[in-house]
């Protein structure tokens, strides 16, 4: 029933159409959320549409929820319908990271963000969370100056070291391609933020991020890859 | 031998910006990266591809072997440079420089395609043109669907990529991680004793195959991020064969998978650039059930999609020669001294300076 309930508010316009995923703004049990909403594709094999739909609908509000749990600062998840591939995620009024630097520059706000961002990142590593797009635009930077990140739609449950590596990877390759002259700067608040809390495992981080960089393929392909997040 | 020339009805000043159509120009393109040889030409004036001349390798049994199909290449050389000239109505003397795809490809083949090229050039006193074989894919494309700015996907035996032009390059947005789409559909038919042959009344074997499927067995679906990779799913799917599972139904699982995550990738690009135009090169481009989904995929995002005739999608001399005469006018040439082959040449390694 609840679900027929937000069905009708998908007749409302999308806020956004991304590639998977349409996003609304609605109201939610007297509060203001988001619903998104995996649409079906017709070019995918309707048994395989399904099941890809509902198992990233699950991963996304399983590794948000592990994410909450383990004291990351996420939206809450406030209602999934895997059947209806759903889900209703707490609104976060604030702006974008990504605007926030482009305003402020390496500022000391930034700083003081980034490296709330760098322990958020690292507890999500140690509950065995990677994140799989950390960018500066996927961190909504509330009124109270609290980075929440959102997009979980690449997450997955892991330990591998790699994976985590990744992530911290791809914030710094954001940094590069969108912040170039902030990059250092903003790097060092989040790492020292990262280390807050990971304590020794970030020089085992740092050392795999290297290893990453030197792999031929993100040296050739991501660098020139950046031009994407711009 | 199969020769083709094909008219088109596109103006390439509108395409090529920086280029001086009005020169006359004639450059003769040598493509021999993998299993095919083949000879163009192209030119700045209607019907600028004047020849498109092709020998293919076709192994007895298994993939290509590098050897054997350079050896073939060989063999096959000089008929097919004579009769790309003698199609095109011109002698030597009447061409202005010759292209080759100096990569990315298997080296063996490379080189047999490197030498007659280095050879013409030297002995004739032409200039030498280097070709990336990617970026002549991508160009033909454009100058065959007369799209200005579209997101590419190229798929074959050998690669499988999603690039769309920005700042002066192509840029790559998602790729495979280990092997090609093409390589992935030839090996699973080989192991399963489908192939070969593997194409039959234009129709993929694994595609036939999944025409008596029921149900799509399920099969690991791998995107990570903008990228896609296909050998977990090519072990998957041999062992639930051996394992006795239908082989229709793996045969549909499995190319549902594959073409789906490549065209979701193609998909997430068109959406993060905002393009509005998607053209599919390589020689899996000519499959039906892949052009069926690009033109589902495109309706989501009011685009438009396009593919070049098979005998300009799949690997042929004609782009070589297109994008030789691209570079030419662009001034871009090499000493013969400098023109080794490249096996792994990326296409976001070549500068574009003619959009």
């Amino acid at each position: 029933m609840e679900s027929r309930r937000c069905a009708s508010a998908m007749e409302i316009e999308p806020v956004f159409k991304g590639a998977e995923a349409y996003l609304y703004l609605i109201e939610f049990a007297g509060m203001k959320a988001l619903a998104k909403k995996r649409i079906a594709k017709d070019y995918r094999h309707r048994v395989l549409d399904e099941r890809l739909r509902y198992e990233r609908t699950v991963e996304e509000a399983r590794t948000m929820l592990a994410a909450l749990e383990a004291g990351v600062t996420v939206p809450s998840v406030l209602y999934v319908d895997p059947n209806e591939k759903l889900i209703i995620i707490e609104y976060v009024e604030g702006v974008v990271f990504r605007e926030l630097i482009e305003v402020e520059g390496c500022s000391e706000r930034v700083r003081k963000i980034a490296h709330r961002l760098g322990e958020n990142v690292a507890k999500l590593h140690l509950a065995g969370i990677a994140h799989g797009d950390v960018t500066t635009s996927n961190v909504i930077v509330s009124n109270n100056d609290t980075p929440f990140i959102i997009d979980f739609g690449l997450a997955k449950k892991t330990r591998d070291i790699k994976e985590h590596a990744v992530d911290v990877h791809l914030f710094l390759r954001s940094l590069e391609s969108t912040h170039p002259e902030h990059r250092d700067c903003i790097y060092q608040a989040f790492i020292d933020g990262y280390r807050s809390v990971a304590g020794d495992y970030t020089d085992k981080i740092l050392a795999k991020v290297d290893e990453i960089r030197l792999m031929g393929r993100y040296v050739e392909a991501r660098r020139q890859r950046t031009v994407w997040s711009m | 031998m199969v020769s083709a020339v094909i008219q088109s009805s596109c103006n390439p000043q509108k395409l090529y910006k920086n280029v001086d159509f009005d020169r006359e120009v004639y450059v003769l393109g040598i493509e021999s990266t993998a299993h095919t040889f083949g000879v163009g030409i192209a030119s700045t004036k209607p019907p600028y591809i004047l020849a498109n001349v092709r020998h293919v390798y076709t192994p007895e049994k298994g993939g290509i072997h590098p050897r054997e199909a350079a050896a073939h290449h060989a063999r096959v050389a000089p008929e097919v440079v004579s009769e790309a000239l003698r199609v095109a109505g011109l002698s030597i003397e009447d061409i202005d420089a010759i292209a080759v795809a100096l990569g990315p490809g298997l080296g063996p083949c490379l080189r047999v395609g490197a030498t007659i090229a280095r050879s013409l050039a030297a002995y004739y006193g032409k200039p030498l043109v280097p070709v990336n074989h990617a970026v002549a894919h991508i160009e033909i494309g454009r100058l065959a669907t007369c799209f200005r700015d579209p997101v590419v996907l190229y798929v074959s035996g050998g690669n499988t990529v999603v690039v769309a032009y920005a700042k002066g390059r192509y840029r790559v947005f998602g790729e495979t991680l280990d092997i090609a789409l093409g390589n992935l559909l030839d090996t699973f038919a080989r192991e399963v004793g489908l192939a070969p042959p593997y194409i039959v009344d234009g129709l993929h074997q694994v595609d036939r195959c999944a025409l008596e499927a029921n149900e799509p067995y399920e099969l690991p679906y791998v995107v990570k991020g903008q990228d896609v990779s296909f050998s977990g799913l090519l072990t998957a799917a041999l062992r639930a064969v051996k394992q006795g599972a239908r082989l229709p139904d793996v045969c549909l699982g499995l190319r549902e998978v594959a073409y789906s995550s490549v065209v979701e990738v193609t998909e997430r690009c068109l959406a993060h650039t905002g393009k509005r135009e998607v053209i599919v090169v390589g020689g899996v481009a000519a499959s039906p059930v892949l052009r069926e989904k690009i033109s589902m995929m495109v309706r989501y995002h009011n685009a438009r999609w396009g593919a070049p005739p098979p005998s300009l999608a799949g690997d042929n001399g004609a782009m070589i020669a297109w994008v030789g005469l691209l570079n030419f006018l662009s001034n871009v040439t090499i000493a013969v001294s400098d023109s080794v082959v490249r096996q792994r040449w990326r296409v976001d390694d070549v500068p574009v300076p003619w959009r």
